[in-house]
């Protein structure tokens, strides 16, 4: 099969050696770098593809991107294991490995022309950044855009200059903040997303709900979501598992006979409700 | 059809040995394996490898390419790649239908996986039929035939003091042809071989397994798997792989190694969750990966050949074909 329109080149598993441009503190356990290489931009994803960064010789982990520049590919990183351990340790102009883009990205056609309600927990927004900013990128072809957000504190909020200054600008466009538990400086909601959600109470016509965060998170969120009548069409997310190689090979993140590094990692819930749930 | 007479095999191997690496199957330390073939050595044509040679064309380890590091900045190396022809003399049709699964998993679906093809270009599969298949052997069931392997270059079988040599490829003709000096026409009636004592019922398997991934059965299943992956090491279509890092001072390998669905690390994520956390799950993906999720993904492909290695070599006894039975019996909706 012919695969000349991608980036892969002769072997899908070979790195381009990048480069660390910048490096942004969005919270103490996460970090967004911004990657970049000799010859531009690594590679050009769509909204919820997926790229794999390698740090020689630690190790290799697949993450969203973000968002991106024209230039460069933004990867906001959790420090949750050994490579993401190590990434926090880097500074500006370490080297770093980056091969993609791999899987399918959110379904772009399925979104267009309708409102859209993003909902968002902890780094579970990295991957509907993607989104946002693709939608605000192409204003004129979504309806209004409803983001909702929470972190565990004030201090845990991620891509605090988007939620607070960046996204406020953008027309048609509102965004809802909360927090599991405030601090003496925050003024904002507190509450967990699901409640908060079913507080906002979008309408569910001509909508499509866009959904990513902790495993508990979404539980209670597709509860609240079908309490305000979305049908599993109309709902996305994107998951996360465990990926070596990024072309549907080497096996281990498969669900039932999809694998999410290349058939996902977005699934809308009526696709996820006809899969095996192991994941 | 050609034969070889017996007497003349070592002469033959000489022959092709001299412009492609033959391997063979031979006991390495108790286990026999194919290797690249030597004068005097003594091959095991009796009965299959224990170890499939799958690794010919899918090694347990493999590099993938080279790197260097430096503070500031890295460099990716290219390692050579050139990859020389070979044959695999006495492989068994079994082993080569799951290099038909393989080539399915590794060069369909929108990727090549390179390293993969290169040596499947390169390998000539001379392939000896089981005139007497041993009593874990149920290739039959998944509908192949032990004494021929329409894709191999060479049929081969086993004619008492000679072996019956068949071109079905232009590259298996050439060799026939180029060897024509140690060859006779063959003229009487090929040996009749015996059918497989172990038989399953696989038609409509991956129909009936599609409901069945909550059920009951697959506590019960797993219930004496150990998990430790000897089913999944000797399966000739297992292709599951972890990629890894060895690293030398500044100079590093990357490479790619055998891994395997039974263990817990296998989809263990960072931060700790994992979605397949008990050896139920482990052992349910193994079983229904082979009968039901690559025959879904590949258009009625089989992940099973019938081998009947990991029958032979559970620790625990855990039978594949006795599973496919079980599977069949309970209650399909409990």
């Amino acid at each position: 099969m012919c695969n000349c329109d991608d980036n892969h080149g002769a072997s899908p598993l070979l790195p381009v050696v990048g480069k660390v441009i910048k490096i942004v503190e969005e919270t103490p356990d996460v970090k967004t770098f911004h990657v970049t290489s000799d010859e531009g931009k690594p590679f050009t994803p769509m909204p919820g593809q997926l790229g794999m960064v390698s740090l020689l010789p630690v190790g290799e982990a697949m993450f969203s991107v973000t968002t991106q520049g024209p230039d460069h590919l933004e990867f906001a990183i959790k420090k949750a294991g050994t490579l993401t351990g190590v990434l926090h340790e880097i500074e500006v102009g370490q080297a770093i490995g980056v091969r993609g883009p791999y899987g399918n990205g959110f379904p772009i056609d399925l979104f267009k022309g309708k409102d859209i309600v993003f909902i968002g927990g902890g780094i579970g927004l990295a991957p509907v950044r993607s989104m946002i900013n693709y939608c605000v990128e192409n204003r004129d072809n979504f309806g209004k855009l409803n983001i909702i957000y929470g972190a565990r504190s004030p201090e845990d909020l991620c891509f605090k200059e988007d939620l607070f200054e960046n996204w406020l600008k953008v027309r048609d466009t509102q965004v809802h903040v909360t927090v599991d538990k405030g601090d003496d400086n925050w003024k904002g909601n507190v509450g967990f997303v699901p409640a908060f959600l079913e507080e906002i109470n979008p309408t569910p016509e001509n909508t499509i709900a866009l959904t990513c965060g902790p495993p508990i998170m979404i539980k209670f969120v597709l509860q609240s979501l079908a309490k305000m009548n979305f049908q599993p069409e109309q709902i996305v997310t994107t998951l996360e598992m465990r990926m070596k190689c990024g072309v549907g090979k080497c096996g281990r993140c498969n669900i039932g006979s999809k694998y999410v590094c290349l058939d996902g990692p977005v699934f809308t819930l009526a696709e996820l409700n006809e899969m095996p749930s192991e994941y | 059809m050609k034969s070889l007479s017996k007497a003349n095999l070592p002469q033959f191997l000489e022959a092709l040995n001299q412009s492609s690496q033959v391997y063979v199957p031979v006991v390495v330390d108790g286990t026999s394996r194919f290797i690249p073939w030597e004068q005097g050595a003594e091959l095991v044509l009796d009965k299959n490898s224990n170890i499939p040679p799958k690794y010919l064309f899918f090694p347990q380890t493999e590099d993938l390419y080279g790197y260097k590091i430096y503070k500031q900045s890295g460099e990716r190396t290219e390692l050579p790649s050139a990859m020389e022809p070979f044959v695999v003399f006495g492989i068994r049709p079994c082993d080569v239908y799951s290099l038909e699964v393989l080539d399915d998993i590794f060069l369909t679906k929108g990727y090549e996986d390179v390293h993969y093809k290169q040596k499947r270009e390169q390998g000539l599969l001379i392939s000896l039929g089981c005139l007497e298949p041993e009593a874990t052997c149920f290739c039959e069931s998944w509908g192949l035939n032990p004494l021929n392997a329409p894709t191999a270059d060479i049929m081969m079988l086993d004619g008492g003091d000679q072996f019956l040599l068949k071109a079905q490829t232009e590259a298996g003709q050439k060799v026939i042809d180029s060897q024509a000096g140690l060859l006779e026409e063959f003229q009487g009636e090929p040996p009749v071989g015996k059918p497989c004592t172990l038989t399953v019922e696989t038609k409509g398997l991956m129909e009936r397994l599609q409901p069945m991934f909550e059920h009951a059965v697959w506590d019960e299943i797993s219930r004496k798997c150990i998990n430790c992956g000897t089913c999944t090491y000797l399966c000739p279509t297992c292709y599951c792989f972890d990629v890894l890092n060895k690293t030398r001072g500044e100079e590093g390998i990357k490479y790619r190694c055998y891994d395997s669905c039974m263990y817990p690390e296998y989809t263990l994520m960072a931060g700790g969750h994992n979605p397949r956390p008990t050896k139920k799950e482990r052992v349910r993906q193994r079983f229904l990966h082979k009968f039901q999720y690559i025959p879904e993904r590949y258009e009625g492909q089989i992940g099973c050949v019938g081998c009947g290695r990991c029958i032979v070599k559970c620790p625990v006894n855990l039978d594949i074909s006795r599973v496919i039975t079980r599977l069949w019996e309970v209650e399909a909706d409990v």
